[in-house]
């Protein structure tokens, strides 16, 4: 029933708006398609390109066709596996704490109280501050012996003093995912505070009115109604996360199981100059992310068409 | 919906972007006259001349610069800086010249990048110009410019390791061998070095390793040499050095600052660092309380460093090669030197500016850096010398964190190192 009527609306678009119209509107998207194709579609293929090739790192100019070898290579080596599996760990850990905190900090700058524009500002600051630069003081803090997070560990006399943050494995990805939600958790909460802020309030007077309380009220309205909002913050913050580099790369260079697609990619382009392998290393992260975001569209996207019928 | 679609295919494209930017280098790049390499002619000091080289943090450069122009009224150089870490500079400066950028004229390139810029065709041959002056030259630093029969570079300034000690806790004598130095070190305040995982690490082993006589490439670097009983040997000895606890854990983290700051905190009776560490280390609370030396015997054998510093190098693309191989003798002059050596700290490659009373002056251990330097190995010479060290730094901090015993790293280091040297 639902795909009839769905059929049936489409065909009415179709002929609402003629052939003649249709080609115009072609016409008027050209331009913006000629320079989609150029700052997109041409790196995207040049970039396959370079990873179907061996280039020589002895003898000038030289290259060769080397067809999936550099993929064989990237997928036969337990570098890359492990990579996946560091990128995706960072990705589902950061991005879960990112929305819980920022869900949290949308709901208390919804509120209306005295210096609520100031608080706005504030907690907008680190996601100003440039990843990099966070990443050093991430770093600072974390220095053993020396660091601001051993010094107050042991001034307060709490475990962790001894640990050395950045130098074993699940401690190192932890400072990772904790200088990761302190810089984008803020961003998370403008999505959400934008969700937040088209949700009319008559929907909750009228709830209060029947009686539903703050629980009932943030279940039954603020939550299916921020899905979208939400959704979209999801979505940005996965794929921003799947191809971390600047953390890691400043943190750990890579080291104790933090070595991300996008640092492995870097290391094989830029260090080791092997222009084909780490061509496809960067072809294999943008098939990976591409693959999340249509997994993303196809599951909860279908959830927004629905409530959009609901209404 | 139609949105998010939108929405969720940038954010993929942006992706891919961010990361293929880092590998837009053009594939004929190199340029074609390049392969069979061109000399540089008689140094003529005229025209512009530009230098590219890591930040000048102490106006030593600018010096240099400022001399030659006054010296020179028909030259003209300039000095452009490049970032402070080496991994950028030859990000920006391969940038330049696969675009065959004529830029740069004088390359300020460290001193493991030689082969690889050789064998690319980026820098001219210098051999004449360096034979000319050859006895000037410590000759450790004189290999750090030789690839394939050939001078690529003069040598700018050098660079080895030291140990730093604590007088008042361990004494004024220096320590007798590394094994002795670790004993102590471990009934005391520990040893710090540079332990993470990149270039550092490399050295820091290889110190060891050619102390021990052992080698990671055979001589014309076409075989790994990796897999020895001396290898084994440097790694367990290392390993232990963990474990008992003569080199805290936290040496797995540090670069050359964290040691230092470390060291001048208190935390270390014994550092391995670079020469740069003792004017510093002379403005702390240590001031009084340390001194160098070169490294100590390790076994039996005496003690080897591994070379640093810079070479300067002319580009290929260089409108003006001989104005540029002008400028690059004059900055190699005693004169310069000098000034550079006791203004920087940067370890000078001329044997006799380490007599020069200003450099005395500056750098009270200037004949033991000297020693050190004379004492020090280049790192392996080979194009492929960025993925040998990866090799190398891998492995060992494999082992250093316990995830792989020296049996397994040193096999594994081997067999990495000779596929690195057979890359197309």
């Amino acid at each position: 029933m639902e795909a009839a009527t769905a059929r049936i609306s489409r065909r009415q678009e179709r002929r609402r708006y003629g052939s003649g119209e249709r080609r115009l509107a072609a016409l008027m998207l050209s331009p913006a398609m000629v320079v989609i194709a150029l700052v997109a579609a041409y790196p995207i293929g040049y970039a396959i390109w370079l990873s179907l090739n061996e280039y020589s790192v002895r003898v000038p100019g030289l290259s060769r066709f080397a067809g999936f070898k550099n993929y064989s290579e990237a997928l036969g080596s337990s570098e890359f596996w492990d990579a996946v599996v560091t990128t995706f760990l960072f990705t589902g850990i950061s991005v879960s704490l990112e929305f819980l905190v920022g869900l949290g900090m949308a709901l208390a700058m919804h509120e209306a109280f005295r210096g609520r524009a100031l608080l706005r500002t504030v907690v907008l600051v680190p996601w100003a501050v440039l990843t990099v630069v966070s990443a050093i003081t991430w770093r600072t803090i974390f220095e053993p012996n020396l660091g601001l997070a051993t010094q107050v560990l042991s001034t307060l006399g709490l475990p962790g003093a001894d640990v050395v943050w950045l130098g074993e494995s699940g401690y190192a990805m932890a400072v990772m995912v904790l200088a990761d939600v302190w810089k984008t958790a803020p961003f998370m909460a403008l999505l959400l505070l934008a969700g937040l802020q088209v949700i009319p309030d008559d929907v909750y007077d009228a709830a209060k009115v029947d009686g539903a309380g703050t629980w009932q009220r943030f279940r039954a309205i603020t939550l299916p109604l921020l899905v979208p909002a939400i959704l979209v913050a999801l979505i940005f913050r996965t794929l921003d996360a799947l191809r971390i580099f600047d953390l890691p790369f400043v943190l750990t260079r890579g080291s104790n199981g933090t070595t991300t697609l996008s640092l492995l990619a870097h290391q094989e382009l830029t260090t080791n100059r092997l222009i084909g392998l780490g061509s496809a290393l960067s072809v294999l992260t943008f098939v990976i992310v591409m693959t999340v975001s249509f997994i993303y569209i196809r599951t909860v996207g279908g959830n927004i068409r629905d409530l959009a019928k609901d209404d | 919906m139609k949105i998010l679609r939108f929405a969720a295919m940038l954010a993929a494209l942006v992706a891919l972007f961010s990361i293929a930017a880092c590998g837009d280098d053009d594939d004929d790049g190199g340029g074609e006259g390049a392969a069979d390499a061109e000399k540089v002619g008689e140094a003529k000091a005229q025209g512009d001349v530009t230098w590219c080289i890591g930040k000048d943090t102490t106006g030593a450069f600018k010096t240099v610069v400022e001399n030659f122009n006054k010296e020179n009224p028909k030259a003209n150089a300039k000095l452009i800086e490049l970032p402070t870490a080496a991994d950028e500079q030859r990000r920006l400066q391969i940038q330049r010249l696969r675009a065959e950028s004529p830029e740069c004229d004088v390359l300020g390139m460290d001193v493991v990048w030689t082969a690889e810029y050789a064998a690319q065709g980026w820098i001219t041959d210098v051999t004449e110009a360096v034979e000319a002056r050859k006895d000037e030259f410590i000759p450790s630093t004189l290999e750090t410019a030789f690839y394939d029969g050939k001078y690529w570079a003069i040598p700018f300034n050098t660079n080895a390791g030291f140990i730093y000690w604590r007088t008042d806790e361990v004494g004024d004598k220096p320590p007798e061998s590394w094994e002795a130095m670790y004993d102590t070190a471990q009934k005391d305040n520990g040893i710090v070095y540079q332990g993470a995982r990149y270039e550092g690490l490399t050295v820091n082993f290889l110190e060891l390793l050619y102390s021990a006589g052992g080698t990671v490439v055979n001589d014309d670097a076409t075989e790994a040499t990796a897999d020895s009983q001396e290898t084994r040997d440097v790694l367990t000895f290392m390993q232990k050095g963990i474990d008992d606890g003569a080199a805290p854990k936290a040496v797995t983290t540090y670069m050359e600052e964290e040691s230092r700051r470390a060291f001048e905190s208190g935390n270390g009776t014994y550092m391995r660092n670079w020469p740069y560490a003792y004017a510093l280390g002379k403005e702390s609370k240590i001031a009084d309380d340390f001194a160098v030396t070169t490294f100590p015997k390790y076994g039996e054998n005496e003690g080897a460093g591994v070379l640093g510093g810079y070479d300067l190098a002319i580009s290929a693309y260089s409108e003006n090669p001989e104005g540029a191989l002008a400028f690059a003798n004059f900055a190699t002059s005693p004169e310069a030197q000098a000034i550079q050596a006791s203004q920087a700290s940067l370890p000078a490659v001329l044997t006799d500016v380490y007599e020069d009373p200003t450099v005395t002056k500056a750098l009270p251990f200037a004949s033991e850096l000297r020693d050190a330097v004379e004492q020090a190995k280049p790192r392996p010479v080979t194009p492929v010398y960025p993925q040998v060290s990866e090799a190398v730094y891998n492995n060992v901090f494999a082992v250093l964190q316990g995830d792989m015993t020296p049996d397994e790293a040193a096999t594994k280091m081997n067999e990495e190192i000779q596929t690195a040297l057979e890359t197309f």
